[in-house]
C-alpha cells in the first residue's frame, strides 16, 4: 500500500501557531517522514534594538504568556551580568520562588489541559478502541492515593471541559500563578525582577502566604504523580514504546541557584551552574559529556539553512570574555534577517522557527540535535551526582506531610523518578508530570532558605548598580518545556543585539544544515501508526500527540534580531 | 433562549491573554462554559485553538461554519495583533496563518476580515489585540494593528457594537470575564451595554489611573518616596508610569485579589496604553513625563486648600 500524507494545521492545544506535515506508511504502519513549521512571526529582536538592555525584562515575557517567567529570568540574568548588578542573596532566593511556583502551574497546565486530553476517553475511544475496552478492565494500581479505581476511570476524568482531572487542574494551575503574582504583581508577565534583585517590598507574610499555597501543590503533587505513573504505565503496556522515540541527545540549562555562588559574572558562571539544584548538563548518545555553563554557551548555533532568514555574513565577537573561541553561528554573532516565503516548501525554507544546535567545540567538533524539556533536565541532573537526591540512575526526594481540606494523601512522600530506557512520546509526559513535584521540593527548599534569611535581617532584595557603557551578557535558565537562554550585547547604553533561542526552538525547528531532522521530526519518524483506519481517514492522532508530549510553546521559537544595517531594510519591507 | 457563539482568534499574540482569562474568579471560564446562572446560560466556546478537543481540519471547520453565518449570534475574540501581510507578499510569504481552506493557507488578517462582517460583537483581549501591543513597538516590523485601527474607529458590528477594547499586557482575566458576562447580558436586554471611553475601554473598569487606585498614592500625596526597590513608598522616583496608565489592577489585585503591579512594589509599565510598550511608557525604569507631577501637585494643593477650608467652616449636613 501506497504511502499517506497528512498535513495538520493548526496543531491546536499548544501554545502558537504550529502545523506539521508527515507521511505515514501504511504498510509498515509507520510515519517515515516528517516537517515541522511554525507560521507566524512578530521581530521580537528588532523591537528590542536600540532599547535599554533592562526593558527587555519586560518586553521578552510577552514573547510568551504560558511561559514568560523564565523569559523574565534569563533576561535579568543577562542584564545582571552587563550592567555588573548582582543581586543580594534574597532577592536570588526571591526569583527562584516565583519560579517555581510558574513550573508548578506550567506542569499542571501541560499534563491535563494540552496534552492530557489526547489520552482522555473522548479520543482515546475513537482513535485506539482496544485500549478503550482494555482500560475499562484494567485497575489503576495507585488508585489509593488519586482515587480513580480503573485507567478507564482516569482517561474519562482527562475529558476536556468536563472531566473532573480537567476542571480541577485549572485551580491548581492558578493556584500556581498566584503565587507568581504575589511575588510578582502578576501572572502571566510579572512585574517585579529588576537588574540587582527584584523589585517588591516584602514581609513576612508574603512568605507565609507563599508556604500556604505551596502545600496544596505539596499535597496534589501526592496524587498527580502516582495518576500519571498509572496511566503512562498502561499506555506503554498497549506497545506505545516506539511512539516518538529519538536519540538520547538532551540539553538542560540548570535551574534554582545557590544564593552564595550566584554573582553574575561571566567568569563564575561555570561555578554558579554548578551549584544549581537542576544541572546543566549535555547528554550526547546518552552520556553526560559536560556539565560547564560556559562551555555550553560557547556551543550553542543557530543554522537558519530552512527557516525563513537570510544567512549573516561575519562575525563581530570572535572570542567570548574568557578568551573561548566563538562561531559566527553563536547567537553573540548572529545576523539574521527576514524574508517571509511562501509555506510548506520543504526542499527550502519552510518555518519561521530556526535550527539550535550544539558544537562539541572543545572535543571533535561534532554537531548535535540536542532535545530540551522536563525529560533532559531530570535525566541530566540525575546523571549528574549532583545533591544528595541524585542517585547516578535517578533522582529521589521526599516532600513531607501537608494535611489539607480536599487532598487526600496527607503523609510524607518520596519519589523517586528512574532514568527511562527510552526517550520518548509517553516519557517525556511522565517527566513532566515529576517535575511538579520536583518543583515543588526545589522552591520548599528555597524558601526555608529565604526564612532562614529573615530570621537573620538579611531582608535586602535589591543592590544600586552602576550601569556600564558597554558589555556582553548571557542568562541560561530551564523553562518548563526546556534550555532557555537570552545573548545581549550593549553598546553605548543600548541594546546593539538581543538573541534569544527558546526549549520550543530547540525542539521544533526545522531541518538543519545538513538536512538533518530536527527533534519533533525525529521524533515522529519511526511513530506507528494505531488508528484503526487509516486507510479511510488518517486523524493523525500519533502524529499530534507526538509533538504535544514536548508541550510546544511555539510563539517563543519565533522571534528574531538584525543588525543595524538590516533594519533599514525592515523598514522597506 | 438561543445559544450565543464564541470564537476566539489568536493572532500576533502570545497566548498570555488566555491564560490570564483563566485566571478569572467572578465569573471563572468554567462558570462562563456552564452557565452560572440562567440569564448567562448556552454561551458556547465554539473555537479556542489553545484548549479545544480537535485540530486540524476539524478545528477549522468551524471557523468556515462560522465564516458562513451558521454561529449566530457570535461574538468573537481577538488575541494578538493583526500584521499587514501585504508586506511579506513581497517577497512571497506571511507573517501569521489562521489555518488553510482546500489546500490554500489563510492569513490570521482575512480570517479576521471574514468573521468581523458576521459578528455580533467583536472584543479585543489585550494591549495586542486592542492597539497593536509589542507587536507593534518600534519600528513595528510586521506592520502590526490592533483590531480598533485595522478596522477602524467606526466600525460597527451587525448589531451596531462598535470594537471593545480590553487592554491590558495580557488582559486582566477578570477584565475579560466580566465584559464577556457582561456582554452575553447585555445581548439578552439584562444590563445596557457597557459606556467605553475615546480608546473603547469600559468606563467603569479604565475610568481611573493606576495611580490613582495605588494603595501607596497616600504615601506620595504625603511626600514619600521610595529611593531604592523594596521600600514601601511610591515609586515615582524609580519609574512608575501609574499615573499615565489606566488601569484598576492596584487595586483589584491580579488573581483573587493578589498581587497588583504597584501594590507589591514594582514600577507600573503602562501595559494598558496604546502606545505602550514605546514612549512615554518606556525606559520603563526612566521617570514618567514631570508635567503630569506638575499639574497634580497643583490640584492637590488646591484640594488640600479646599479640605481644610470646609473643615474650618461650619458643619452643614
Amino acid at each position: 500500500m501506497a504511502n499517506k500524507e497528512i498535513v495538520i494545521e493548526p496543531v491546536t492545544r499548544l501554545e502558537g501557531h504550529y502545523g506539521i506535515h508527515a507521511d505515514a506508511d501504511l504498510t509498515a504502519k509507520r510515519y517515515v517522514d516528517a516537517h515541522s513549521y511554525v507560521t507566524m512571526f512578530r521581530g521580537w529582536e528588532i523591537i528590542l534594538k536600540r532599547r535599554e538592555p533592562a526593558d527587555a525584562i519586560w518586553i521578552t515575557q510577552r514573547i510568551c504568556g504560558v511561559c514568560p517567567y523564565p523569559h523574565a529570568l534569563a533576561s535579568v540574568e543577562a542584564v545582571d551580568m552587563v550592567y555588573n548588578a548582582p543581586p543580594p542573596p534574597m532577592g536570588i532566593l526571591l526569583r527562584d520562588l516565583m519560579h517555581g511556583a510558574e513550573q508548578l502551574y506550567d506542569a499542571v497546565l501541560g499534563c491535563f489541559v494540552l496534552e492530557g486530553p489526547d489520552y482522555s476517553q473522548q479520543i482515546v475511544e475513537k482513535s485506539n478502541p482496544e485500549w478503550w475496552e482494555e482500560a475499562k478492565k484494567t485497575k489503576a494500581p495507585n488508585s489509593e492515593f488519586h482515587g480513580y479505581q480503573t485507567i478507564a476511570e482516569i482517561m474519562t476524568a482527562l475529558n476536556p471541559l468536563t472531566g473532573s482531572l480537567w476542571l480541577r487542574s485549572l485551580g491548581l494551575a492558578k493556584l500556581g500563578r498566584k503565587m507568581a503574582a504575589l511575588l510578582g504583581g502578576k501572572h502571566p508577565h510579572v512585574n517585579t525582577l529588576v537588574p540587582g534583585g527584584v523589585a517588591m517590598t516584602l514581609t513576612p507574610s508574603d512568605l507565609e502566604q507563599y508556604i500556604a499555597m505551596l502545600s496544596q501543590h505539596i499535597a496534589f503533587s501526592k496524587e498527580f504523580i502516582p495518576l500519571f505513573d498509572d496511566l503512562c504505565d498502561f499506555i506503554l503496556s498497549m506497545g506505545y514504546e516506539d511512539s516518538g522515540e529519538r536519540p538520547m541527545n538532551l540539553l538542560s540549562y540548570g535551574a534554582y541557584e545557590d544564593p552564595s555562588a550566584y554573582t553574575a559574572k561571566y567568569e563564575d558562571m561555570t561555578n554558579w551552574g554548578l551549584k544549581r539544584k537542576i544541572s546543566p548538563g549535555v547528554v550526547v548518545k546518552g552520556e553526560l559529556i559536560t556539565r560547564d555553563l560556559v562551555e555550553i554557551s560557547v556551543g550553542v548555533r543557530e543554522f537558519v539553512n530552512h527557516s525563513y532568514y537570510t544567512e549573516w555574513t561575519s562575525p563581530e565577537l570572535e572570542e567570548d570574555p574568557l578568551g573561548n573561541p566563538l562561531a559566527s553561528e553563536h547567537p553573540w554573532n548572529k545576523e539574521t534577517q527576514p524574508e517571509p516565503g511562501p509555506p510548506r516548501d520543504w526542499k527550502s525554507k519552510y518555518s519561521w522557527a530556526t535550527s539550535p544546535r550544539w558544537q562539541h567545540w572543545k572535543k571533535n567538533g561534532e554537531i548535535h540535535v540536542l532535545e530540551a524539556g522536563p525529560i533532559s533536565r531530570l535525566w541530566i541532573t540525575a546523571l549528574s551526582g549532583n545533591g544528595s537526591e541524585s542517585t547516578g540512575k535517578s533522582l529521589r526526594f521526599t516532600l513531607p506531610r501537608a494535611t489539607i481540606v480536599g487532598y487526600p494523601v496527607a503523609d510524607e512522600f518520596t519519589f523517586e523518578w528512574k532514568i527511562p530506557e527510552k526517550v520518548n512520546t509517553i516519557e517525556r509526559v511522565r517527566a513532566r508530570a515529576y517535575y511538579h513535584a520536583y518543583s515543588a521540593y526545589a522552591s520548599l527548599s528555597q524558601l526555608l532558605q529565604a526564612t532562614e534569611l529573615i530570621k537573620k535581617g538579611q531582608t535586602k532584595v535589591w543592590n544600586k548598580y552602576k550601569k556600564p557603557k558597554h558589555g556582553v551578557g548571557v542568562g541560561m535558565v530551564e523553562a518548563m518545556r526546556g534550555a532557555l537562554a537570552h545573548w545581549v550585547v550593549m553598546k553605548k547604553k543600548k541594546i546593539h543585539k538581543y538573541q534569544i533561542i527558546t526549549p520550543s526552538g530547540w525542539n521544533a525547528g526545522p531541518r538543519g544544515p545538513n538536512g538533518e531532522l530536527g527533534p519533533y521530526e525525529e521524533a515522529i519518524v519511526g511513530t506507528p501508526v494505531t488508528e484503526p483506519s487509516p486507510e479511510e481517514e488518517l486523524l493523525g492522532v500519533d502524529v499530534v500527540r507526538v509533538v504535544r508530549s514536548f508541550d510546544p510553546c511555539l510563539a517563543c521559537c519565533v522571534h528574531l534580531y538584525t543588525g543595524d544595517k538590516n533594519v533599514r531594510q525592515i523598514d522597506i519591507i | 433562549m438561543t445559544n450565543i457563539h464564541v470564537v476566539w482568534l489568536q493572532g500576533q499574540g502570545c497566548t498570555g491573554c488566555t491564560v490570564s482569562f483563566t485566571n478569572a474568579t467572578h465569573p471563572s471560564l468554567a462558570d462562563l462554559l456552564t452557565g452560572f446562572i440562567a440569564p448567562a446560560e448556552g454561551v458556547i466556546l465554539d473555537f479556542h485553538q489553545t484548549i479545544m478537543l480537535p485540530w486540524g481540519e476539524q478545528a477549522i471547520q468551524v471557523l468556515d461554519e462560522a465564516q458562513e453565518g451558521q454561529l449566530d449570534p457570535l461574538v468573537v475574540v481577538v488575541e494578538g495583533a493583526i500584521p499587514d501581510e501585504s508586506t511579506a507578499r513581497e517577497t512571497g510569504g506571511f507573517w501569521c496563518l489562521s489555518g488553510e481552506k482546500d489546500g490554500e493557507p489563510i492569513t490570521f488578517s482575512e480570517r479576521v476580515d471574514r468573521l468581523s462582517e458576521k459578528a455580533a460583537l467583536m472584543v479585543a483581549a489585550g494591549t495586542c489585540a486592542s492597539y497593536g501591543g509589542i507587536p507593534h513597538g518600534r519600528p513595528n516590523p510586521t506592520g502590526a494593528k490592533g483590531l480598533l485601527d485595522y478596522l477602524g474607529r467606526n466600525w460597527k458590528s451587525a448589531l451596531g457594537i462598535p470594537v471593545v477594547c480590553v487592554p491590558g499586557c495580557p488582559v486582566h482575566g477578570e477584565h475579560l470575564a466580566e465584559i464577556l458576562a457582561h456582554a452575553v447580558l447585555a445581548v439578552r436586554e439584562v444590563l445596557p451595554l457597557p459606556e467605553l471611553d475615546k480608546e473603547h475601554r469600559p468606563v467603569h473598569i479604565f475610568r481611573h489611573t493606576a495611580h490613582e487606585n495605588c494603595p501607596r498614592a497616600g504615601l506620595f500625596a504625603d511626600g514619600k518616596n521610595s529611593h531604592e526597590f523594596g521600600e514601601p513608598n511610591c515609586m515615582g522616583l524609580l519609574g512608575c508610569k501609574g499615573p499615565i496608565a489606566h488601569c484598576d489592577a492596584p487595586k483589584r489585585g491580579f488573581i483573587e485579589g493578589v498581587g497588583g503591579c504597584t501594590t507589591v512594589g514594582s514600577p507600573c509599565i503602562g501595559c494598558t496604553e496604546p502606545e505602550f510598550p514605546d514612549r512615554p511608557y518606556s525606559p520603563f525604569l526612566a521617570k514618567a513625563p514631570a508635567s503630569f507631577f506638575i499639574v497634580e501637585k497643583i490640584h492637590g494643593i488646591g484640594g488640600s486648600l479646599g479640605a481644610v477650608w470646609s473643615r474650618i467652616k461650619r458643619r452643614k449636613i
